[in-house]
Formats: C-alpha cells, sequence, structure tokens
C-alpha cells in the first residue's frame, strides 16, 4: 500500500519535473534559429577568430571585449556567408561526382580484395568503398564563389592585421585552411558550430548560452522521465507482463537510446543496425525454440547446425554458383547435412535423458574443436576458400557480390531518412518464424509440445517420446544451419574454426532475455529477445566509446555486456514468468 | 516424578492451515509394552509419529496442541535428533541404511566408538581413529538380540531385504538408553516367515524393558504381537483396546466406521452382470510402490466398479499397468478383444481411457491452455480437431474452442475462460479437466484414478455426481480407484478390494464395515467368517 503510494508520489515528481524540463528545452530549443542564439554564436565564433589568428600571429590574445568592434563583426559575417557559400555548392559538385563514380570505386576494390585472397592476405571486417576524388574538377560556379571566397577572407585578414600587427600575408595564408575548417563543416548545426568555437577559443560560456546549446538534450531528459514516471507507475502491470528481467533490459535499452541522443550520436542509424543484427541473428535464435518445446531445453549443442549451414556455404562458393541459386543452393546442402547430423545428436540426447544441458554444451564445444581439425583437411579447391600456401581453409571467408553477400539484405531494401530498412532480411526471419509457429500447430508439433512439457503426459497419450525428441532436435540443427547462413550473407563473411563455439551461448541467451524458460517458450521470445540482445549491444558500444574515449573499451565492453547478458539470462534461466 | 508410561501423548491437535489432521488424540504407552496403531491412510498415524519425533514438518506448520510426556515429565522435542537423545528409536519402512558400508559401520554409524591419537589431540575429535574391535563387539550383541548371525563385517549391499530390516533393527537397539522403538510397518517388505520372526523379535525387544509402537494394516500380526491397541480414524481417537479383549473383526470394523452418509444420492439399481466389458486374468504390475502381483478381475458393461485398498497394496497398479504406462504382464480383453497389454496408443485407440491419480506429473499439460488440455488426445489419438492443409494438418483452434466451451460448461469448470492455463486452476477444476480430456475420446471404458485426491469437499461431490451421470446417461463403463472408502460405495456397484497387488474380496458398497476392514488387511471377510464359525463349533 505505502509502496504504491510512494511510487505514485515519485511519479508526480518525475512528471513535474518533465514538464519543467519540456517547458526549458522548449522555450530555448527555437532560439537557436532566432536572434538571441545567433548572437551567442556569433559571440563565441568572434572570440575563436581572435585567438586562431592571435596563434598564427604567435602574438598573445588581444582581450576580447577591447577588440570586438562592430567592424569586425560585419566583416566576420559577410566572409562567413561567402564561405558557406563556397562549401556548400563545393560539397554538393562533390557530391555528385561521388555519385557518378561509385559502382566504378566498388568494382576497384573488390579486385582489390580479390588479389589480397589470392596474396593469402586477411580482409579486413569492416571496410567502406571510397571513391577517388582525384579526378574531381570544381565546376565554374564553384570557381567564383572561391574568389568571392577570397576576397571575403582577405578583408577579414586585413582586419584581423589591425589587431595582431605580426599576422603579414603569409601568415594569414597559412591559417587559411584551419580557419576555414574551424568557421564551417559540411551539416553545422548549432551545437556543432557552438562546441567548435567555444573548443578554438576557450572562452568561458554563460548560463542562457548552456541552456540553448543543451535544449534538445534537455527535452530527451524530459522524455526520459516522463518513461520513468510511466514505468514507476505501471511497474507491478509491467514486472507481470513481462517478467523482471525484460523490464531491467528494456529499461537498460531505453537508457542507452537516450545516452546515445545525449552523446550526440545518431539514433536512427544504430536502430537501424540493431534491426540488422535481429534480423541476421533471429534465425538462430529460433532454433533454440523446437528443442525447448521438445523438451532438450536450450540447444547449446547448436554448432552442429551451423557447421552443417557453413559447409553448405562453403560449397556455394567452392562451386562458384551466383547470387539467389548459391544461397538456396548452400542452404538446400546445409539443411540436408543438419538433418542428418541432428538425428544422430538427438539419438545420443534420448540416451541421456536428464542431462541435457551439460550434453548439449559439450556436443557443441567438440563439434567446434573436431571441425577445426576438418578445415584443415576438407580437400576444397577455391583459392577464395583455401590458404594460398599450405592446406586449410582460411579463418574468415569474405563473400562478395559473385556469392550471396548481403543477398537478403539488399532484397527490396530502402531507405528512411537514416534508417535503412533491409527488407529482405526481415521476410526472411518472419517467414522462418510464421514456419516454426504453423509447425507449433501441427498435430506433431502439439505432439512435440506435450513431450516437452510433460513427457509423462505424453506417454499416458500414447506418444513416442523419443520420436518426438528426435523431430525436435533436428529441427533446432536446421534451423541453426539456415541461421548461419543468415549471418553469414548480412556479416559478408563465414567465419570458421572457432568462431561458431559461442554463437550457440548467444542465440540460447536471447531467447532467455525473450522471456523463454529452458522449459517454455514462445515466438515472440525470439524476436523480444533478439531484439533487446542485439540492441544492447549496438547502442552499447558506441555509447562506451564516446564515455571512455580513446581505449579500446568497446571490444572489452562487447565481450563483457555479451557475456554478462548470458550469464544474467542463465541465472534466470530457471523461473520465469509465464506471461 | 517418575510415572508408570514411558511416553504419553495427551489431546494432540495438529492443524495444517484449515485444516485439522489430528484432533484431541491420546496415547499411552508402559515400558515393555508393544502398543499397536491401528489406521487407514490419512487416519493421522503418521502425523502423530511426525510430532513424536518433532519432524521439521510439524514445527514448520505452526507446531501443535497437547503434550507429549516421557517418564511423566515434558518431553520438549524439537527434531528427530531430540527424539534420539531422548532414547525414541524408529525402524523406518523404507531402509534407511548406506549399502557400501558393513553392518558395523552401519549400525554405529556417526556413534563410532574412536581413540585419541596424536593428530586428534592437536587437530579435534574428527580426526580419531575407528576402535573397530569394540564397534563389532557392539553390533555382535545387537545383532544376537534380534536373533541374526549373519557377520557383523558383510556388507549391507546385496543382502536380502528382511536383513536389512533386521540390521536396521539391531541399528536402533544399540543405541544406549533406548526407550521406545516404533516400527513404521516393518512387515510390508517381509515373506511370511520373516516377519514371524520380527515378530518374534520384536517380543523379545519388549521383554527387555523397551516400549514398541507397532504400525501396521496387517490385523493379524497386530494380534499375535500387541499387548494395546489404538486405533484412529479420520484424526480421531476411535478406541484404545486390550488386544486380549478384542477381536480381529472388532477392530476391522472400529477402523473403517461409517463416516456420515453417502456423499451422492443415486437410486439403488440391480447390476448389470451381462457382458464382461474388461476381463482381467493374472495381471503383474511392475508400478515402483504399486505393485500389481497376479491380479484376476472381471468388469461388467456399464457398471461402475470400484478398487479400494490401502495405499501401497496394487490398486493404482490396475490402470497404469493396462494403459501400459508401467511395464506389466498379463491377459487383457476389452469387450471379447485382446488387448496388446503394454501399449499405450492401442489401449486408448480400443477406447480406454484414463483419468490419473496424478493430476500434475501424468494428468495435465499445467503450462498450456484449458482448451489445449481437454483436446489433446483426441487429436493425438484419433486425429480430430485437425484441419488438413496439403500435407499439414494444423490444429483447427475454432472447433477446439467450441468444444472446450461445451466441456466448461457441461462439467462446470470454473475458469478466466478456455485459454487460461491449467496450472492455476483449482485442483478440483483441474480434476476436471483431466475427465474432459477423456470425454472428448468418447471411450467405451473408462479407468478413474484417485478423483478426489487433493480436493475440496464439494468439488470431490460434483467430480463424483459427474461420474455417475456419465455413467447413467451415456452408459459409460466406469472402474474407479479410490483410497477412499467413503466415496467408491456413493456410487460404485460393486467395491474389488486389493491387497498385496491381489484381488481379496469384491464387496457391495452396503457391506458390513468389519468386511472392509479385514479385506483391506488381506483377509477375505467370507472365510475369516467361516474360519471363526468353526472355531465356535469347536468350542
Amino acid at each position: 500500500m505505502t509502496n504504491n503510494k510512494i511510487r505514485k508520489m515519485l511519479a508526480i515528481v518525475a512528471c513535474v519535473l518533465a514538464l519543467v524540463l519540456f517547458a526549458v528545452g522548449l522555450i530555448n530549443l527555437p532560439k537557436r534559429g532566432s536572434e538571441s542564439g545567433l548572437k551567442v554564436l556569433e559571440n563565441y565564433r568572434i572570440q575563436a577568430i581572435l585567438k586562431h589568428a592571435a596563434d598564427a600571429a604567435g602574438e598573445t590574445p588581444a582581450a576580447y571585449a577591447e577588440k570586438d568592434t562592430p567592424a569586425l563583426r560585419t566583416v566576420t559575417a559577410s566572409y562567413m556567408d561567402a564561405l558557406s557559400e563556397f562549401e556548400r555548392l563545393d560539397n554538393e559538385a562533390r557530391e555528385r561526382y561521388r555519385e557518378e563514380h561509385y559502382a566504378e570505386a566498388e568494382a576497384a576494390l573488390e579486385e582489390k580484395h580479390r588479389k589480397m585472397s589470392e596474396a593469402g592476405q586477411d580482409i579486413p571486417d569492416n571496410y567502406t568503398v571510397e571513391v577517388d576524388m582525384s579526378g574531381y574538377e570544381a565546376p565554374a560556379e564553384v570557381k567564383a564563389a572561391e574568389v568571392k571566397e577570397g576576397e571575403a577572407y582577405d578583408v577579414l585578414r586585413n582586419a584581423l592585421a589591425a589587431i595582431y600587427p605580426s599576422l603579414d600575408a603569409e601568415k594569414g595564408e597559412a591559417m587559411r585552411d584551419g580557419f576555414r575548417k574551424m568557421l564551417y563543416q559540411p551539416d553545422d548545426g548549432f551545437a556543432e558550430q557552438y562546441d567548435r568555437y567555444r573548443e578554438v577559443s576557450g572562452a568561458k560560456g554563460t548560463f542562457s548560452a548552456f541552456l540553448i546549446r543543451h535544449a534538445d538534450d534537455i527535452v530527451f531528459a524530459g522524455f526520459a522521465l516522463l518513461v520513468v514516471a510511466a514505468m514507476l507507475l505501471y511497474s507491478e502491470w509491467l514486472v507481470k507482463k513481462l517478467g523482471i528481467p525484460r523490464v531491467i533490459i528494456g529499461l537498460f535499452f531505453i537508457l542507452l537510446c537516450f545516452m546515445t541522443l545525449w552523446c550526440d550520436l545518431s539514433l536512427p542509424t544504430l536502430l537501424s543496425n540493431t534491426v540488422v543484427r535481429m534480423g541476421m541473428n533471429a534465425v538462430m535464435v529460433l532454433a533454440m525454440v523446437p528443442g525447448i518445446q521438445c523438451g532438450i531445453s536450450l540447444n547449446l549443442g547448436l554448432p552442429i547446425g551451423l557447421v552443417a549451414g557453413l559447409i553448405g556455404g562453403l560449397l556455394t562458393i567452392e562451386f562458384g554458383i551466383p547470387g539467389w541459386g548459391g544461397f538456396l543452393f548452400a542452404i538446400a546442402v546445409g539443411v540436408a547435412i543438419a538433418a542428418v547430423c541432428g538425428y544422430l545428436y538427438a539419438q545420443l540426447l534420448n540416451r541421456l535423458k536428464g542431462e541435457e544441458m551439460s550434453v548439449t554444451t559439450y556436443v557443441g564445444f567438440s563439434i567446434v574443436s573436431l571441425m577445426c581439425i576438418a578445415w584443415l583437411v576438407l580437400p576444397f579447391t577455391s583459392l577464395k576458400l583455401r590458404w594460398p600456401l599450405g592446406t586449410g581453409l582460411r579463418n574468415t571467408i569474405g563473400l562478395d557480390s559473385g556469392n550471396f553477400r548481403h543477398i537478403l539484405n539488399n532484397f527490396a531494401s530502402f531507405k528512411i531518412g537514416k534508417f535503412v530498412v533491409p527488407t529482405g532480411l526481415l521476410l526472411f526471419m518472419i517467414l522462418s518464424c510464421f514456419l516454426v509457429w504453423l509447425f507449433s500447430r501441427s498435430k506433431t508439433g502439439v505432439a512435440m509440445q506435450a513431450v516437452g512439457n510433460n513427457p509423462r503426459f505424453a506417454e499416458a497419450a500414447g506418444i513416442n517420446v523419443n520420436k518426438m525428441r528426435i523431430i525436435g532436435t533436428v529441427l533446432s540443427t536446421v534451423l541453426g544451419a539456415v541461421g548461419i547462413l543468415v549471418y553469414s550473407q548480412s556479416y559478408g563473411f563465414m567465419q570458421l574454426y572457432t568462431a561458431p563455439r559461442q554463437m550457440g551461448f548467444i542465440a540460447a541467451s536471447a531467447i532467455l532475455i525473450g522471456g523463454a524458460t529452458t522449459s517454455r517458450c514462445k515466438i515472440s521470445h525470439v524476436l523480444i529477445g533478439t531484439f533487446l540482445f542485439q540492441g544492447v549491444l549496438t547502442l552499447g558500444m558506441p555509447v562506451a566509446n564516446v564515455l571512455v574515449p580513446g581505449s579500446t573499451i568497446s571490444e572489452t565492453l562487447r565481450i563483457l555486456i555479451s557475456n554478462g547478458i548470458i550469464l544474467y539470462a542463465l541465472t534466470k534461466s530457471g523461473g520465469a514468468s509465464r506471461a | 516424578m517418575h510415572s508408570e508410561y514411558v511416553l504419553e501423548m495427551q489431546n494432540i491437535t495438529k492443524r495444517y492451515g484449515e485444516n485439522t489432521v489430528l484432533s484431541d488424540v491420546s496415547l499411552s504407552i508402559k515400558p515393555g509394552e508393544i502398543h499397536a496403531l491401528l489406521g487407514e491412510n490419512g487416519a493421522g498415524k503418521s502425523t502423530l509419529m511426525n510430532i513424536l519425533f518433532g519432524m521439521p514438518v510439524i514445527h514448520d506448520t505452526g507446531g501443535f496442541e497437547g503434550k507429549v510426556l516421557l517418564d511423566g515429565e515434558e518431553a520438549g522435542i524439537f527434531s528427530p535428533h531430540d527424539a534420539m537423545m531422548k532414547g525414541i528409536g524408529m525402524v523406518h519402512q523404507e531402509f534407511m541404511l548406506l549399502p557400501g558400508f558393513t553392518i558395523t559401520e552401519n549400525i554405529k554409524l556417526n556413534r563410532e566408538i574412536s581413540n585419541p591419537h596424536f593428530f586428534s589431540r592437536i587437530f579435534g575429535k574428527n580426526l580419531e581413529s575407528l576402535d573397530m574391535k569394540v564397534m563389532s563387539s557392539d553390533a555382535r550383541k545387537a545383532l544376537d538380540s534380534v536373533g541374526m548371525n549373519i557377520d557383523e563385517y558383510t556388507m549391507v549391499h546385496g543382502l536380502p531385504v528382511g536383513y536389512m530390516q533386521f540390521v536396521e533393527i539391531a541399528r536402533e537397539i544399540d543405541k544406549s538408553g533406548v526407550k521406545l522403538l516404533v516400527f513404521d510397518e516393518p512387515t510390508a517388505v517381509l515373506t511370511e516367515s520373516e516377519a514371524t520372526q520380527l515378530i518374534s523379535v520384536m517380543k523379545k525387544i519388549a521383554e527387555s524393558g523397551i516400549a514398541v509402537i507397532f504400525i501396521t494394516h496387517r490385523l493379524d500380526e497386530v494380534m499375535a504381537a500387541s499387548d494395546s491397541i489404538t486405533i484412529l480414524r479420520d484424526g480421531k481417537l476411535v478406541s484404545t483396546l486390550r488386544t486380549s479383549e478384542t477381536n480381529i473383526v472388532e477392530m476391522a470394523e472400529r477402523m473403517i466406521g461409517r463416516k456420515g452418509e453417502s456423499m451422492v444420492d443415486l437410486e439403488k439399481r440391480e447390476n448389470p452382470h451381462e457382458t464382461v466389458a474388461l476381463h482381467i486374468k493374472d495381471l503383474r504390475v511392475e508400478m515402483p510402490g504399486e505393485r500389481v502381483n497376479g491380479l484376476d478381475l472381471d468388469v461388467y458393461e456399464g457398471e461402475i466398479l470400484g478398487i479400494g485398498g490401502l495405499a501401497g497394496q496394487g490398486k493404482l497398479g490396475i490402470p497404469n499397468g493396462i494403459m501400459g504406462l508401467y511395464e506389466a504382464e498379463g491377459e487383457v480383453a476389452l469387450f471379447g478383444e485382446p488387448l496388446k497389454i503394454g501399449d499405450t496408443s492401442a489401449a486408448l485407440r480400443a477406447g480406454i481411457a484414463m483419468v490419473s491419480e496424478d493430476r500434475k506429473r501424468v494428468g495435465l499439460l499445467l503450462d498450456q491452455a484449458i482448451e489445449d488440455n481437454i483436446v489433446f488426445n483426441a487429436m493425438q489419438v484419433r486425429g480430430e480437431f485437425l484441419r488438413k492443409i496439403g500435407p499439414f494438418s494444423l490444429k483447427n483452434s475454432k472447433e477446439i474452442k467450441e468444444t472446450a466451451k461445451q466441456m466448461i460448461k457441461d462439467l462446470d469448470i470454473r475458469c478466466t475462460g478456455p485459454l487460461q492455463l491449467s496450472g492455476t486452476l483449482s485442483g478440483g477444476n483441474q480434476q476436471k479437466v483431466c475427465i474432459a480430456r477423456a470425454l472428448c475420446m468418447n471411450p467405451r471404458f473408462l479407468f478413474v484414478s484417485e478423483p478426489t485426491r487433493g480436493i475440496d469437499i464439494g468439488a470431490k461431490k460434483l467430480v463424483l455426481e459427474t461420474l455417475a451421470k456419465l455413467n447413467r446417461e451415456r452408459g459409460m463403463t466406469i472402474v474407479m480407484v479410490s483410497s477412499e472408502l467413503q466415496e467408491l460405495r456413493s456410487i460404485s456397484d460393486r467395491i474389488a478390494i486389493v491387497s498385496e497387488g491381489k484381488l481379496v474380496d469384491i464387496l457391495a458398497p452396503d457391506a458390513a464395515d468389519a468386511d472392509y476392514g479385514l479385506a483391506m488387511s488381506g483377509i477375505n471377510p467370507s472365510e475369516q467368517r467361516r474360519k471363526e464359525a468353526a472355531g465356535h463349533d469347536e468350542q
């Protein structure tokens, strides 16, 4: 009772605070475009210019108040106009050039990667297509704008030279580039300019300027407080509906979303990445479902399926089957191998009932180790796959547009602002989920779930428990094979050797976070779990990088977060909610 | 203060929440006396013994009312350890022996005799070395006193069951200062000659001045061994008798008693006895704790046959064996057609349905909706409630929902709707879901096992009425297995009593209480009458 009251009080306080923050934020936010905002910017800009010029001239900076004359302001303003006009035109022209030559550059990069493979070098995991700008030539209008900018600059330099006598033409020319960069950047907003000028000038900020600068953050904080208030009000309902683990992880995810905003990272881009990662992992997580339903609990022996899928993918590259045909061939081969291996694996599990957790874990480890040998001796001949010297397959095998790289991601994908929707990937995920859901409603599916739920009940209904467990295990393994191919096509690489070892755990913890228990799960658990797990990972790392800059914290954190989530999920695996 | 009684339990009352399991029970035992404690399952014998031993289950649930006096003094027993220290010993029904240890080690476990040496003086008593010589001579003495001449260095592992029982007794006797020994169903696992020997050992122990509480359901053993008898029924003290002043029939009658009126109103009818619905011959079932050991029984079409008997005597093994849930052999024929025994789906397809006694572990999918529970068997065995789409058969949600709703209405299942999870229902409603699932199969023959276990009295009545209605209106042949005689008598046409895995007799529901009491202790009532009549004649 009292607890409830305290929560309500807190919620009300949070709401009031949120309203205050909204008011402050919304009053200050429009000021950015208005006179007072521009004035703030101008003040800082003048200070920055004076500082910059003094540095270039090698003189001590003049006292700001003395030198800030209306004349200097006018000169600065006209230079700013000329500069932005020139930069805008120049950037547009460069962008046009880049677009025209993009396909060319991509082809060149692939050619380079091919050569690197042949030479036996590792291809870096993250690369972007860089267009060679050396052939770019500014069009006439840009040149005209540049001339104007130069004239305006001379005027400004003269004005500055009046303040700092030692700032001669030579020094003025030397500082010009830095000057430009300081004053203008593409996609400049209030916040960016404000930060830059203050960084250069080292000027003290005022409170009202601070409010304008952080108006958006204040509004976000207001939203965050509203979320907190809602959570407080509906906490019981939420916990009942979702269970404590999901509420905690969900809150953490929301917190990360706000952190990205406060850190001025691009939330849409990161969310877009989250969706992609969700799509590429979902099928592997889905593979947990038949396992749990048939009573072998978490199928940590998933690497069996993953390895089968990888073999499918390798054969596609070996035979050089391009595009969709290659992808489907990889799936078909992977599924076939997974079905056979899954059957044998299920026989093992049926002989060791009650010890599934440890059996699946060690089967997973063993198969990865066994395949480490196999990858070295399998007789693949394609140079894309093999080490150029000696025998054996490469560690990571890069896919390219000749194979099935991004075949699902790029299928009918479109952009909404910075948010890229990987339509094909999402469709494939939904289709897989739908098929598994459909199976769970079939006669066999219902019987299989009964076996997982209560084997003695199933026996009393005359169901062959072992057979159902075999079906579930085979299905799980097969889904694992499909899952790794979906993952690889999106990632752009196939990882062999020890890479698949961890994936079973990642899939298992994702579904546990989604709300499944080791004996009960639904498709919704897969979707929620994958989204939260991948979301926390994708958002967590850039935020960590901003908070602790210039360190390898992101890599450390990736391992910490993913293993932490696994551990946390496993502690919750026993008693979760019935929601 | 010294008392003539070694143990007095005065006005003991024990409640588990609302449920009173013992009310105002008193018991007193003199030294050297063998006192038999009699009662059906659930009469309160175990609770009384749990109180005597200060088991945690008693003290964790609010303790008890009344007094326990040892030698006239308040005993204050709060844990089994207290009980042991105060000289109360227990010979368990399930042996508590370590198989990999010798007899001596088992007898002396945790009471080892040890000699100090250099290290133990430094590191404490736990490191002292064992004095095996003294220990084995003690064990020898204890073994001799129970009449066992087996070597005391023999491993317990591999001993015959009967021997283990005696080792257990020897262990209790060996404890110094034992004043009172409790034997909990000691003869249940023994052969007849071993049982006779055990009784003589018991008498010998009593002669040495130790009081004995003897818990059993075998009335003839009570007559043979005990000096006095306490009979409990439904947690109440029925009577305390001197053995010399009573006889088997009287004991049986008092043990059963008539517990109020019939729970369900049904008009009397003639038993049909025309066609045999289920013919069982020499049925043997390996169900742990409920072994069936060569049982013959005929069930007639259209009747309700009750199967009664004490727990552990094999009555539950009958339906479980025929349905193939446990290893079974024997001949079973349903409506004249032989039934493959041990094959669950064959039995189900032949038209037998079963409501299991173990609702939570066998009877229900606790994590699934009521509707899925109800139609499960019909879907899996008979292929109903499915919709064919190409090669796939998917469940037909609409049809399932309709059937479930109908069942919920017919059986009056109290729930929020067919989608409620069955694990969240009350016991009575869960039972109804189980019955509904059986009914969905349209069975010709229905096994109902302990249908009212763990559900409240109102729900019990509803379940029984439902069964009677199914029998009367649909002509379904029903075999109901139950530990509660009262409910068997309420709706059965005939009642078969099973003891030690065999059929003892088939009684009419209105047969005398004494007959039921006798049958449950494995004595055929009509034979007993004949014997008594013969005895009278001889006199």
